[in-house]
């Protein structure tokens, strides 16, 4: 088995506290090679994941299931330069990046 | 760390949400668990820099009047790992992303109790996250409405 993150899942627990997720749009900054952001597809958002790191973008698609394809988007990107429009979602997310 | 949640601003809609997940500023503890015994290996020594001046940019925000507070909420989290490697792995990366200390003694120590247990243990790594919710404010005015100024009668 490899690395599991959190295997009693009070992430997701703590994630469903804050919100209905579902068709929200959100912008997740610092997605890695997304594991949250499969949580966050999970929870039925739209999600925008973006990472400095194209290395960890690459990986993140490569990962992508399938049945999230349509809810994630990953794009290479940085926190101090968003290349979104101004008000263009419901909640921005800092996955350990700040 | 503040440029980044003013942008995040920016593209929040009006009354958005902004979440802040990370580790809480405490160091993590590391063991291996076997049969469902732990036993505990060390604890780590993580510098916690980056996560004081991430406090301070959320504070900053907050008192630009930007972000409203609005709930914290902390967790423990647990990464289990089957392998030496797997430990060690994590490890550079985590030393490599934070800029940490290196951790050799604690790999020996982690090699050893696996080697004990031939193989049969888990390394453990836990420590709590923090999870705030922040919601976006209407940006206070820069200059705030003027008063009139009340006339003199008399005198």
């Amino acid at each position: 088995m490899p690395l599991r993150v959190d295997p009693e899942e009070n992430e997701m627990c703590a994630l469903k506290g804050v919100t209905d997720w579902r068709r929200k749009r959100v912008l997740e900054i610092g997605c890695g090679e997304g594991r949250l952001t499969g949580r966050l597809a999970q929870l039925g958002a739209l999600v925008s994941a973006t990472d400095p790191d194209a290395q960890l973008i690459r990986a993140a698609r490569r990962k992508l299931l399938q049945r999230f394809a349509k809810q994630i988007h990953y794009a290479v990107g940085k926190a101090e330069r968003i290349d979104h429009p101004s008000e263009s979602f419901d909640i921005v997310v800092f996955a350990w990046a700040l | 760390m503040v440029h980044a949640l003013h942008e995040a601003r920016r593209v929040l809609r009006p009354d958005g949400l902004l979440v802040d997940l990370r580790p809480v500023a405490v160091h993590r503890r590391v063991g291996v668990m076997q049969a469902e015994r732990y036993r505990p290996l060390g604890v780590m020594r993580e510098t916690f820099d980056n996560d004081r001046a991430a406090d301070r940019a959320v504070t900053e925000v907050e008192r630009e009047g930007l972000f409203k507070a609005e709930g914290r909420t902390v967790f423990d989290c647990n990464r289990t790992m089957d392998s030496l490697d797997e430990f060690q792995e994590w490890l550079a990366d985590f030393v490599k992303l934070g800029q940490q200390p290196s951790h050799d003694w604690l790999v020996r120590r982690v090699k050893r109790a696996l080697d004990e247990t031939r193989g049969k243990a888990r390394v453990v790594v836990s420590g709590p996250l923090v999870l705030r919710v922040l919601r976006k404010q209407e940006a206070p005015s820069p200059n705030p409405p003027l008063r009139p100024i009340a006339e003199k009668r008399g005198g």
